[in-house]
């Protein structure tokens, strides 16, 4: 299509980051390097995910079509360094939790925008072929923005010290709907042959309850004291 | 992989000297990205198209003089096609709505031909087949492609011509909705612009058998000049022109250096066989090998004492035979004497076949020659044509519909070794003049008796399976002169074949002069176009309105978050009360 096209793709991706980056006050608190920052651990963390597959996971050469459960369940359990990684970005800055959960989940995420959507973004929307696939694509960084606040907001709460017993439990099960969600997501697709559309709306649905469900604790955490 | 790549370098370069500026890090690539041109996109479809010819015939430039084409597709049910690409099927081709397209000053046109020709029906055949000179003669300044059609290009089609149809008659509310919905579709080909082929060499190849006893025998020539022609070279397999006349000379080479091996029926005429190129451009091939052998060697067989040249041309169809003249020939000659052997053979052996001479004189003020034997006529050689046509003008000739079977319109293997049959019987008839020795009227000479003196016998009969064969070769390829170079696997397989059967068997080879060509042939004939999915202009406004508003409401949204905030706060406390 034009450029013109991929200005609409851009703002439909990159714009949200912005209002939250302005609108959360993480501007008022200088926090834009603490933000870099966040990033650049996020590419370590990717980096070193990236040497350890590549290293115990080698391509799985299976059958055109067919889906590899267990090869993508491994891979997606590789994931849990996101986990350390987010934990590693908050317990180095100082100050109140939602600022270190703001931080830590803006970096994380604009990272992850820059680097893995940058690029397709700008060599697919400008193309002269035009396809849905780029708008949607841009959809889905709003939603994988709302999932690493959750999920850092998460993780913010499994390593308080004075955290409550009866939380655990529930903390876990988040948890670990939040790092196996693009397995599931694609296992769903895959057995129901979602379209890309529905395949978008229920990963959207999944997020909100995921995020819901995390405000709810977080909620009930930090007043309960 | 681009980004994966990318995150490694980034990581890598980060770990040895992680306070280098990130910023810096990000924004180059971007940058790099920037500098570099909009991106090769996937195409929703990729095809084979063929070019309309493009070629120059003494000056006179005929067919289309593009190539290059890059613009959006419409069907002729449009109302605006001005520097679009027009989209037509050959199932509803009309000849005047190609002329409307052209008129409206279309960017292109697309014309998408059927798989096979054997569904097409046959008026729709003999329609094109009529036309086909008329949109070659016509000045076509834009690119006129052939595709072949298959599903997608079908869809592509469909989506285009839905799209064309409302285009008219909608109300915006309509025009808006299915600029969101429907696809219109970017015709673009890869190729570069045409250029004109230099030095292009038309090859021709020629064969002998020499005739038993002294020097000054009187020689018959045998002509078919084997290249094809169409609308597109690409598409021209030229199966009854001249593909049928070229299999019926093979085969006369074969029976009768089968007959000049042997003493007893080795004759006293020499027989020189010559499969010409460049026929279907005023048989360039043939005058040049007429120049060269009349003019500049002092020696050659066309020289002196030609008793007749035969040309062979379509004979694959049809009940009737004609044997066209320039000039009636003269009773005692050996033209006369094979002109009544041709009536006896058809009269007495093949009742079913229309057989009559056809008298026209040659035509010097127009710019094509009739058939090929003028070719020979003009310089004083008695020449004749056969075929089954009755006309020169018919559009058979010159078509890409003259393929091996279409509706109705087959290259009956039958019919053509009918036509050898009937040919060779007159021709031995001349050349051991068995009429004037008596023989019956009625008897076939290549029969199982009469050749079973021969060793082997069977090699002297006319083999149908073998003309078949050599048929399903001619049309297998398509065999325009363009696409025929002395390099190609057909001109070397003519020649072996030739080889096998004839003497002192060699090409020939013509150029175009340099400063005055007769003929100019341009290249980019089969390239590849790529129809790419897109939206007008409309559409991105629409969608940008759509993503500011969507923007607006999520600043709202992130604006009022301590509402749900609160909200959240309030439900989770009263659960807990309770």
């Amino acid at each position: 299509m034009t450029l013109f096209h991929f200005g609409n793709c851009f703002a439909l991706a990159y714009f949200p980051y912005f209002i939250t980056y302005k609108c959360s006050g993480l501007s008022e608190y200088n926090a834009f390097w603490r933000c870099v920052q966040a990033g650049a651990t996020y590419l370590f963390v990717q980096l070193c995910k990236m040497l350890f597959l590549a290293t115990f996971f080698p391509t799985w050469e299976g059958g055109a079509g067919a889906y590899d459960f267990i090869g993508e369940f491994m891979k997606a359990t590789v994931d849990l360094a996101d986990l350390v990684g987010l934990h590693l970005v908050m317990s180095r800055n100082a100050g109140k939790g939602e600022y270190k959960i703001m931080v830590a989940a803006m970096g994380w995420a604009t990272a992850e925008l820059i680097m893995s959507r940058c690029i397709p973004l700008w060599v697919g929307a400008r193309g002269i072929e035009f396809d849905w696939k780029y708008i949607q694509m841009s959809i889905d960084s709003n939603i994988s923005l709302v999932h690493y606040i959750a999920m850092a907001a998460l993780v913010w709460m499994f390593t308080r010290y004075d955290l409550p017993k009866h939380y655990r439990l529930p903390l876990t099960f988040l948890l670990g709907i939040s790092v196996y969600k693009a397995f599931f997501m694609e296992s769903f697709v895959h057995i129901f042959l979602l379209g890309s559309w529905t395949a978008l709306l229920v990963k959207a649905v999944i997020t909100g309850l995921l995020s819901l469900s995390s405000l709810t604790l977080f909620v009930t955490l930090v007043h309960s004291n | 992989m681009l980004e994966e790549a990318g995150e490694e370098v980034l990581g890598s370069v980060l770990l040895k000297a992680s306070c280098l500026p990130l910023s810096f890090l990000l924004v180059l690539p971007a940058v790099l990205l920037l500098l570099l041109g909009p991106p090769p996109a996937s195409a929703a479809h990729e095809f084979t198209v063929y070019r309309m010819q493009q070629y120059e015939l003494g000056g006179q430039p005929y067919g289309t003089r593009n190539a290059v084409l890059n613009t959006e597709a419409r069907t002729v049910e449009a109302d605006v096609l001005s520097r679009r690409c027009v989209m037509m099927r050959l199932m509803d081709f009309s000849y005047e709505q190609y002329q409307k397209a052209l008129r409206q000053s279309a960017g292109a046109v697309v014309i998408i031909l059927p798989q096979s020709m054997l569904s097409v029906p046959q008026d729709v055949i003999r329609q094109f087949m009529e036309r086909e000179p008329e949109m070659l003669a016509m000045e076509t300044i834009v690119p006129v492609y052939f595709a072949e059609e298959d599903d997608e290009l079908l869809s592509i089609y469909e989506q285009t011509q839905a799209a064309s149809a409302s285009q008219g008659s909608a109300s915006a509310a309509e025009v808006l909705l299915h600029t969101a919905t429907a696809n219109g579709f970017q015709m673009v080909t890869s190729g570069a612009q045409s250029k004109a082929i230099s030095d292009w060499q038309i090859t021709s190849v020629e064969g002998r058998l020499t005739g038993l006893g002294g020097e000054d025998l009187p020689t018959i020539v045998i002509v078919a000049h084997y290249d094809s022609f169409g609308v597109a070279p690409w598409l021209s397999h030229g199966a009854d022109s001249n593909g049928s006349g070229v299999s019926v000379l093979l085969e006369l080479a074969r029976l009768f250096s089968r007959l000049y091996t042997y003493k007893r029926t080795h004759a006293g005429y020499n027989l020189l066989f010559f499969a010409s190129g460049g026929g279907k451009f005023n048989y360039q091939g043939t005058k040049r090998w007429l120049e060269d052998n009349l003019d500049h060697t002092d020696s050659s067989l066309l020289q002196d004492n030609v008793a007749f040249v035969l040309c062979l041309d379509t004979l694959g169809r049809g009940n009737s035979l004609h044997l066209h003249v320039s000039k009636p020939p003269k009773e005692g000659t050996l033209q006369y004497a094979f002109l009544k052997e041709l009536e006896l053979v058809v009269a007495s052996q093949f009742p079913e076949v229309k057989f009559s001479m056809v008298h026209k004189k040659i035509n010097l003020a127009e710019d094509m020659l009739a058939w090929e034997h003028e070719r020979f006529a003009i310089r004083r050689l008695p020449a004749f044509t056969v075929s089954h046509l009755e006309s020169h003008r018919d559009g058979l000739r010159n078509s890409i519909m003259d393929v091996r079977s279409a509706a109705g319109a087959r290259v009956n293997s039958q019919i053509l070794t009918r036509n050898t049959r009937i040919i060779i019987e007159a021709l031995t008839r001349v050349i051991y003049n068995l009429t004037g020795k008596g023989v019956p009227a009625d008897l076939q000479v290549f029969t199982e008796q009469m050749v079973s003196k021969c060793e082997p016998a069977g090699s002297v009969l006319i083999q149908q399976e073998q003309m078949e064969s050599v048929m399903d070769w001619l049309t297998s390829q398509p065999r325009a002169a363009q696409l025929v170079d002395k390099d190609s696997t057909f001109i070397n397989t003519l020649e072996y074949y030739m080889s096998r059967y004839l003497k002192d068997v060699k090409q020939h080879h013509i150029k175009a002069d340099k400063r005055d060509p007769e003929f100019v042939f341009y290249d980019q004939l089969k390239q590849v176009m790529n129809a790419y999915r897109v939206k007008p202009a409309i559409f991105d406004l629409l969608l940008a309105l759509c993503i500011a508003a969507y923007l607006g409401i999520a600043y709202v949204a992130v604006q009022h978050f301590s509402l749900l905030y609160k909200l959240v706060r309030r439900v989770s406390f009263k659960s807990k009360q309770q």
